[in-house]
């Protein structure tokens, strides 16, 4: 959709906008603005109009395309499956004076809030002298008392902060809530900002948008600054692919060049902390913490934890390692403590706020507690400490006059029993700003998240954009996503373009450097059965397409057909796919359930499900053409007749191809695309024994019939044909199959390709003599390389497979954290 | 009275673990009324180090971990104490009300271990239950003085709940325990903890030993056999930390020996940590609480 400059005409018409009315009460972004940055909204909306064709639901269904096709989605609390990112077209245009006034508001509140954790964590002087009741603190359930008495080596608790925010009616903005915890949307305006400038053209640079690149280089080395260590790793630690935001946190670690980590990655010896990689135990500098503190260290903290590292709190206690942000400075996000922030802005800064919080009342006060009561109609209700309290259904505000005579009485008494578990707040009357819903243009109200963090100097900047939420109904947008809101992309906009190119503070280029940095034994584990799973789908996918071939030539086809489809259906109770006792069972019924049975281990689709399993948390490391066609869904297969089974069967099958051309053309060659590689080759070997063990049971017409199966199943007839000029002869076959060392489907050949993936990784020992997997490889690779087809006899390929199952204990043992694999699942809490 | 406490644990592993490393909380916090001497920890296989530390409440806590692959180890924690009696005044105090109470505990400002709102709120096993909570006020009103909440609740578990080591878990949740009325005194304990605070009540979790021996012509303590639990409940700046024991419905006496004082059990639990391997593992304990008078 980009656009070449002489095709676009002057913007005249206000366009889309003309018909734009707001509604009168709440302010609105496009109609309050000043004129030059109105004039900028309108140059934005007739521009979208051209690219549009005038057709705004068209408009929107490009941006939502663009936005799925960046492989964006988000899971709402208690979705089972992620759901596509729901960005509007339209973006939030904000001017540089009022985005000044926001910015100079956020730093302040980003200082106020470093000196209140360290007087929380240090002196207490604020509690001591009265300014802050122990409650507000102890009251948080992220308060962690063992820090008290800890400051940061690197001397600051916070590096990210991140604020939401309300533009109230006549234009002001206050803060609805301080975020430390989760950055949590700071990468989706990544993606945001992606998607629209694939829609948008060239809209951004014309209409001077600032850039966001310059404040994540900025916030990037911000923390590996306070790390200590010349060009430390800096890793992101996610709770792993089951979290909400996880999608957004390999996006952001994929974005940054930070290796995603999980707990069971790491361990600390001497506190530090070490990242378990293919090639040994590497040192990690700091952490960019996605899961809470109390969930950070078993020892430390909650023994249940089975996503922590035991011992990190103390190896960041000493300074072994860094965090972003400091453990236990949760504790400044409660509503509790947004109750006494104007007062503590006078009392730390001396100043007074430049960016005020929504006005909230502490009900744990005896005086406050009364105005809540008092002023009950007027006020929104919420937990005091961001918990399911009684009296409330949920964590988010509600309005008492919106509470029914019963639901009163209820909460009165609640509150009367445990005040200190409640907040009153006032009721804010968010601005709208126009955005594109069904084809029109229409008022919305916003809330904006900006995010703030530290550069190397130690100063803060602030990103010039954000994460804007958009309501699907006039209520205050809850905390995450809620099922029906949008998203949109906020657009800072200076008057001239001469302002916008201010250099971002990132020195000059970084130090070349090859290969895909680190990786970890636990990613590695997942690509070794990424392949393993994608190349058993295939072998169990090519047996169906033979065996429903097979089944369509019926009665006609040649004699001895029906003991060889017996075998191949052996075949699919062997992997799984089939349950016991399916030979002499319609082979149509038996194909169906090993394409499509939830229930069959090894069916085509639980064996996909499995792939995108461990697919999911390589997600950073894979292509986005890559992971768009692995996260495709199953597409319907037609079971009633066997042709159509058979075209469903055969578009999987092109499934496969196009994966294997990406990894074979795109995938850069490294440790992660050997491991990937390595695990096809295992199970490809494996199976290639299996099959010719299996189709070499044969004697005479069967026999023949056997063979060409075979062939069929290594996809080697074409090789077949040129070579012999006979039909499939088993000698040849197997020959074929098994030992010629330039054929890609031979045995051979899969394990020379291991034996020399397995060479190029890394090694851990300094003597040079190869390691176990190695050697076993290459023993292997000899053998075959001296071995005759007259040799290849039943036994023996039994006793290969047994071998090849070795090679790949061999190669976990080595290569993965199996030991410590399995002790993560289990790491149980004693007592 | 003068006691010699000794605790044995012995874990027991089927195959054997890497790494293990433990958190032991078996060594007397101070305490008002009590003195501790001749305290010893001995571990064996032997750690390289014990590292003596507090926990994050008002509790001792030592780390140790193995380097070597375990398939068995010996905790032993020995010491004396010296418990007095309670304060005689405790048997006739009221205390404020709980509305004063309340208004006390919020005021205080007091943040540290010992102070009342550290144990006000939800605690990751003490969560607020919406049926603890109105049985609470079945028993409670709110003119009542908090000491008399105290007594009353413990009389009213003591009473409703039947006494079953086999019933319940460590891991058993108290809502559990709650709804079937039975289990042990942890149970009893994070039971009474969660009806306190749902009225407000700053309600803590002592884990602690009893008298093994009962006094001459008295009956034996139920829980005596192991480590034992009760509540303290902070009953305003005079009376301080009162303790309830609501397994024998009596206030924490002579018999009742405090070793920490958590928001709940996960605070002050024995015994915790994590290993690296697959295998099942057994625990065994005794506790042997000899008077030495």
């Amino acid at each position: 959709m980009s656009t070449s400059p002489s095709s676009r005409r002057p913007v005249r018409a206000r366009g889309w906008l003309d018909r734009y009315s707001a509604g009168p009460e709440g302010g609105d972004l496009y109609t309050d603005a000043p004129r030059w940055v109105g004039e900028r909204w309108c140059a934005v909306a007739s521009e979208l109009a051209r690219l549009g064709e005038n057709d705004a639901a068209a408009l929107q269904e490009a941006t939502s395309r663009n936005a799925a096709d960046l492989g964006l989605t988000f899971r709402v609390t208690g979705d089972e499956e992620e759901r596509a990112w729901p960005v509007n077209a339209m973006p939030l245009v904000i001017g540089a004076d009022e985005w000044a006034k926001l910015e100079r508001g956020l730093v302040q509140r980003a200082d106020m809030l470093e000196k209140l954790a360290a007087d929380i964590y240090g002196e207490q002087k604020l509690v001591k002298d009265g300014h802050l009741p122990a409650a507000v603190i102890a009251g948080n359930p992220f308060f962690v008392r063992r820090m008290i008495g800890h400051p940061p080596a690197c001397g600051r608790f916070l590096q990210v902060y991140s604020a939401e925010l309300a533009r109230g009616p006549r234009g002001q903005w206050r803060i609805l809530q301080d975020r430390v915890r989760l950055a949590s949307g700071i990468g989706y305006t990544l993606e945001n900002r992606l998607a629209l400038s694939r829609t948008t053209g060239d809209l951004l640079a014309a209409s001077h948008v600032r850039r966001t690149a310059g404040f994540f280089g900025a916030m990037r080395e911000g923390m590996a600054a306070a790390c200590g260590r010349e060009r430390p790793r800096v890793a992101l630690l996610t709770p792993g692919r089951f979290n909400q935001t996880y999608a957004e946190q390999a996006h952001l670690a994929r974005y940054l060049g930070l290796p995603l980590v999980e707990g069971r990655d790491l361990s600390v010896l001497d506190n530090r902390l070490y990242v378990g990689t293919i090639a040994g135990p590497k040192r990690v500098d700091g952490i960019w913490r996605w899961i809470n503190t109390d969930l950070l260290d078993p020892l430390a903290f909650d023994a249940r934890s089975q996503i922590g590292v035991a011992n990190l709190f103390e190896a960041w206690t000493s300074g072994g390692v860094g965090m972003a942000n400091a453990p236990g400075s949760e504790v400044l996000e409660s509503a509790a403590l947004a109750a006494f922030m104007p007062r503590l802005c006078r009392l730390l800064m001396d100043e007074e706020p430049l960016l005020p919080s929504i006005a909230t009342w502490w009900c744990g006060q005896a005086s406050e507690g009364a105005t809540v009561a008092r002023r009950f109609d007027d006020l929104a209700l919420l937990p005091a400490f961001g918990q399911p309290v009684e009296g409330l259904a949920g964590r988010d505000p509600v309005a008492g006059a919106s509470l029914t005579e019963e639901e009163r009485a209820l909460f009165a008494e609640a509150l009367r029993r445990r005040p200190m578990d409640y907040c009153g707040q006032e009721i804010v009357q968010l601005s709208t700003a126009p955005a594109i819903i069904d084809g029109e243009i229409v008022p919305r109200p916003f809330t904006l998240r900006a995010f703030v963090a530290r550069r190397a100097d130690g100063g803060w900047t602030v990103m010039p954009g954000g994460f804007a939420r958009l309501s699907s109904s006039r209520d205050l947008p809850t905390t995450m996503m809620g099922a029906g809101d949008l998203s949109a992309d906020v657009w800072v906009v200076d008057e001239k373009a001469a302002e916008q190119h201010q250099r971002t503070t990132l020195q000059g280029s970084p130090p070349i450097s090859r290969g895909g940095g680190i990786l970890a034994s636990q990613a590695a584990d997942n690509l070794y059965w990424f392949g393993r799973y994608n190349q058993r789908a295939e072998l169990v996918l090519r047996v169906i397409r033979s065996l429903l071939g097979n089944s369509m030539e019926g009665e006609s086809g040649p004699t001895g057909g029906g003991a060889v489809a017996a075998s191949l259906v052996g075949l699919l109770e062997y992997w799984g796919a089939a349950d016991a006792g399916s030979v002499g069972k319609k082979l149509e019924d038996v194909c169906a359930q090993a394409l499509l049975s939830s229930n069959l281990p090894g069916s085509v689709a639980t064996l996909l499900k499995r792939r995108m399993d461990v697919g999911m948390s390589l997600r950073e490391r894979f292509a986005r053409d890559f992971w768009r066609i692995v996260s495709r869904p199953m597409p319907p297969v037609t079971v009633s007749r066997p042709q159509a089974m058979l075209e469903s069967a055969r578009w999987l099958g092109e499934h496969f191809s196009a994966l294997s051309g990406l990894v074979a053309e795109n995938m850069v060659r490294s440790s992660a695309w050997r491991f990937l590689k390595i695990g096809e080759r295992i199970e490809r070997a494996q199976a290639i024994c299996r099959m010719t063990h299996d189709l070499s049971a044969f004697t005479g017409e069967s026999e023949d019939v056997a063979s060409g199966v075979l062939l069929d199943l290594c996809d080697s007839q074409i090789v077949y044909r040129t070579r012999y000029l006979t039909a499939p002869m088993p000698d040849p076959v197997r020959d074929l199959v098994l030992l010629d060392p330039d054929n890609p489907r031979a045995l051979a050949f899969q394990i020379a390709d291991i034996a020399t993936h397995l060479q190029a990784l890394p090694s851990v020992r300094d003597d040079n003599v190869p390691e176990a997997p190695l050697r076993s490889a290459r023993a292997l690779q000899g053998e075959l390389q001296a071995a005759l087809v007259e040799d290849m006899t039943r036994a023996r390929l039994r006793t290969l497979e047994g071998r090849l199952f070795a090679l790949s204990d061999a190669i976990s043992q080595r290569y993965f954290l199996q030991f410590d694999r399995e002790g993560a699942e289990r790491r149980t809490r004693l007592l | 009275m003068r006691y010699a406490v000794s605790h044995k644990t012995t874990l027991s592993y089927a195959a054997p673990v890497r790494l293990a490393q433990f958190n032991v909380r078996l060594r007397p916090a101070a305490w008002p009324g009590q003195s501790v001497s001749d305290y010893s920890l001995s571990v064996d296989p032997r750690p390289a180090a014990i590292s003596e530390g507090e926990g994050s409440y008002h509790v001792n806590e030592a780390r140790f971990g193995l380097q070597e692959p375990i398939d068995r180890l010996v905790i032993e924690s020995r010491f004396k104490v010296e418990r007095e009696d309670a304060p005689f005044f405790f048997a006739e105090a009221k205390g404020p009300t709980l509305v004063e109470l309340r208004e006390k505990a919020m005021a205080l400002p007091d943040l540290s271990a010992l102070g009342p709102a550290s144990y006000s709120f939800a605690s990751p096993i003490a969560v607020p239950e919406h049926e603890i909570a109105v049985w609470a006020a079945e028993h409670l009103v709110e003119g009542m003085a908090v000491m008399d909440a105290g007594r009353t609740l413990m009389e009213a578990i003591h009473t409703e709940f039947s006494f079953d080591s086999r019933a319940t878990a460590t891991d058993t949740p108290p809502i559990e325990a709650f709804r079937n009325r039975h289990g042990v005194c942890q149970d009893f304990t994070h039971v009474m903890i969660i009806a306190a605070r749902a009225r407000g009540i700053p309600a803590a979790y002592v884990s602690g030993y009893l008298r093994t021996i009962p006094p001459a012509g008295k009956a034996r303590l139920v829980g005596a056999d192991a480590m034992h639990a009760w509540v303290n409940l902070w009953c305003g700046e005079e009376l301080g930390w009162v303790g309830f024991d609501p397994t024998n419905n009596k206030l924490a006496d002579a018999d009742h020996i405090f070793i920490g004082m958590g928001r709940d059990y996960s605070d002050v639990a024995p015994l915790d940590g994590t290993f690296r391997g697959s295998s099942e593992q057994t625990m065994h304990f005794a506790v042997d609480v000899a008077p030495l008078d």
